[in-house]
């Protein structure tokens, strides 16, 4: 196996490390950097299914929200430690992920989207009406996280490292998966099911397992959300959002890694910066997706690597 | 008796006149579904559009009738143009593409609508006024005008499928366009009338739907998931099957509101969907390997 990590990848989380310190970060920029990363991070885990093994979920605001939920219930009593909160989520959304996959592995293509989605709706409807959980209002006004007892993530800086740590633990272990074995039958059953059946693999248990870690690293993310919002509503569950995973993934490029964190990272700097702008920033999202499944549909790193293609067809022509 | 006549009876009828509302809308999207291969997203938003569309020509005009003709007209236009425009490069791509893309135009029709006219909720009157006596009630004139209107739209589209030249074309492209591009047949066009035709459909129920119903930016959203149920529930690409399943859904929906609420009913209806799929995983009369 190759290195974790390549220099160029060390250096950009180094680079991200240093953010914080440079005179221009106030705690706005901060924040939208929290963002930036963590939706970064659950785009490239949402890619693992689509990129990888060809699998669309429409569902993976579920596992998103009940992340952000089980932090949100713990945090409102009192239970302020980040690690029993994503102990928690880890075993919420992994149960929910196994039920999920259990039904929705056994059917392809489009039936394999349309029910994650009605399984996710089942979850956003259950917390948008249940009042235990604040119904519609969501859990509002949460405290912050404690590493140790005593010491809080309250400050941006310090919520900023923490999705930064995240972001490099999450992209090591995509890394590590997608080079292994496993990553390897994930993409055989991408490009042929049948095939990779007949070679004896179990493809609904491997396809099983790779929506479990999906679905496990975008409940993380969603357990870390309350530590910034301070909320959860069940906005976060609603079907919309697992379409702007969709998108992130589409902007940033399907079947890589780092592609769907740029995704992430451009979508919600681009949604902040327009809609501080304009109302109607929806149409320029919608505009831009548009445009990137006709023009660019292997995303933003796509076009680089189609660019360079390109130069060095000339340069050679 | 009482019972039966006052509550159960008039409840039963709202389903099978919802049901039958909800039926144009899914046959729209599983023809487009069959032909080609996109699930559309966008097909809530063109629903919206035929209730805001008859809002404007109501407004010039003052006649509903005129609207019913003149609303789906202008969506129908408005899905050729995106049809031509979004979806026909995209036929020699994945299905993805096309789930993708229609997801964003859902984005943009929706904003536009609201910046167009409004966030808040709007009405239609009906046209038809007052109530009359039926099977020992009383029922709403419109509801019954809405369900002849439905039924008699449910069965032209019935009779286009079997017994026009056009309706046979449409349905031999489903089955195998690259052959009907064979015997000559001007498949792209094929492709482009039939989605504006859904879009035609869609609109018209948005407008039938307006007057029971009220009129804002998102009433696409939350009917769509209820279409999609309904085109799973019945089979992929199966025509008769989305018109059985649209009548299963609006039936259940209606009678269960009467011992349950709202959220439980929406949880109740993905319940019967997942537990469907799980016995029979293509629908009611799904034809096996529509796009496994």
């Amino acid at each position: 196996m190759s290195r974790l990590l390549s220099w160029r990848g060390w250096l950009v989380f180094v680079a991200l490390a240093a953010l914080p310190l440079t005179p221009w970060m106030s705690k706005y920029y901060m924040l939208l950097a929290f963002d930036a990363l963590l939706f970064g991070a659950v785009a490239m885990s949402l890619d693992l299914l689509m990129g990888y093994t060809g699998l669309v979920s429409f569902g993976h605001a579920a596992f998103f929200g009940l992340g952000a939920y089980s932090t949100a219930v713990l945090l409102e009593r009192g239970m302020l430690s980040l690690w029993l909160c994503l102990g928690l989520a880890v075993v919420v959304v992994g149960l929910y992920a196994l039920t999920v996959s259990y039904f929705a592995t056994t059917r392809r293509g489009i039936y394999f989207a349309l029910l994650t989605l009605i399984f996710a709706e089942v979850i956003y409807t259950f917390f948008r009406y249940t009042q235990t959980f604040g119904g519609s209002d969501g859990i509002q006004g949460l405290p912050s996280f404690q590493v140790l007892p005593g010491i809080a993530i309250d400050a941006p800086a310090r919520l900023y490292y923490l999705v930064v740590v995240y972001l490099l633990l999450a992209y090591l272990a995509c890394h590590v998966l997608v080079r292994s074995h496993f990553g390897q039958v994930l993409v055989a059953i991408r490009e042929n099911e049948d095939r990779a059946r007949f070679l004896g693999y179990n493809v609904q248990r491997y396809k099983m397992g790779v929506c479990l870690i999906s679905a496990v690293l975008t409940g993380l993310a969603g357990a870390l959300y309350p530590g910034r919002a301070a909320y959860a509503t069940p906005d976060l569950l609603h079907w919309s959002i697992s379409g702007e995973f969709l998108i992130m993934v589409m902007i940033g490029g399907l079947g890589t890694l780092v592609g769907p964190i740029i995704g992430g990272a451009f979508f919600i700097v681009l949604q902040e910066k327009i809609s501080s702008y304009v109302q109607w920033y929806n149409i320029v999202v919608g505009v831009v997706l548009v445009l990137i499944v006709l023009f660019v549909p292997r995303g933003l790193l796509g076009l680089r690597q189609a660019l360079r293609e390109r130069l060095r067809g000339e340069a050679a022509g | 008796m009482e019972y039966l006549i006052a509550v159960l009876l008039p409840q039963l009828l709202h389903g099978v006149v919802f049901g039958a509302a909800l039926g144009l809308l899914a046959l729209g999207l599983t023809v487009i579904f069959g032909l080609l291969g996109v699930m559309n997203f966008a097909h809530g938003e063109l629903y919206m559009f035929g209730a805001y569309a008859g809002i404007v020509v109501i407004g010039l005009t003052n006649s509903f009738w005129v609207a019913l003709v003149a609303a789906p007209l202008l969506v129908a236009a408005l899905g050729a143009v995106t049809e031509v425009a979004t979806l026909r490069p995209l036929y020699r791509r994945e299905p993805l593409y096309g789930l993708i893309i229609t997801f964003g135009l859902a984005l943009i029709f929706r904003e536009g609508a609201r910046q167009l006219f409004g966030g808040d909720m709007r009405r239609i009157l009906p046209p038809i006024e007052g109530s009359i006596p039926l099977l020992g009630m009383t029922y709403p004139k419109y509801r019954l005008f809405l369900l002849a209107a439905s039924s008699i739209l449910l069965l032209a589209i019935w009779l286009f499928f079997t017994r026009t030249r056009a309706g046979i074309i449409v349905r031999a492209a489903v089955q195998d366009a690259e052959m009907l591009d064979g015997l000559g047949v001007n498949v792209p066009r094929v492709f482009t009338l039939t989605f504006a035709g859904s879009a035609a459909l869609a609109a018209l129920a948005g407008l039938l739907l307006a007057p029971v119903f009220t009129v804002y930016p998102q009433m696409g959203v939350e009917m769509i998931l209820l279409a999609f149920i309904v085109v799973i529930l019945g089979g992929m690409g199966s025509l008769g099957g989305s018109v059985v399943a649209a009548f299963v859904i609006g039936i259940t929906q209606s009678l269960l509101t009467l011992w349950m609420n709202p959220q439980r009913v929406a949880i109740a209806i993905f319940g019967i969907m997942i537990v469907v799929l799980i016995v029979r995983p293509r629908g009611f009369f799904g034809r096996e390997g529509v796009l496994e």
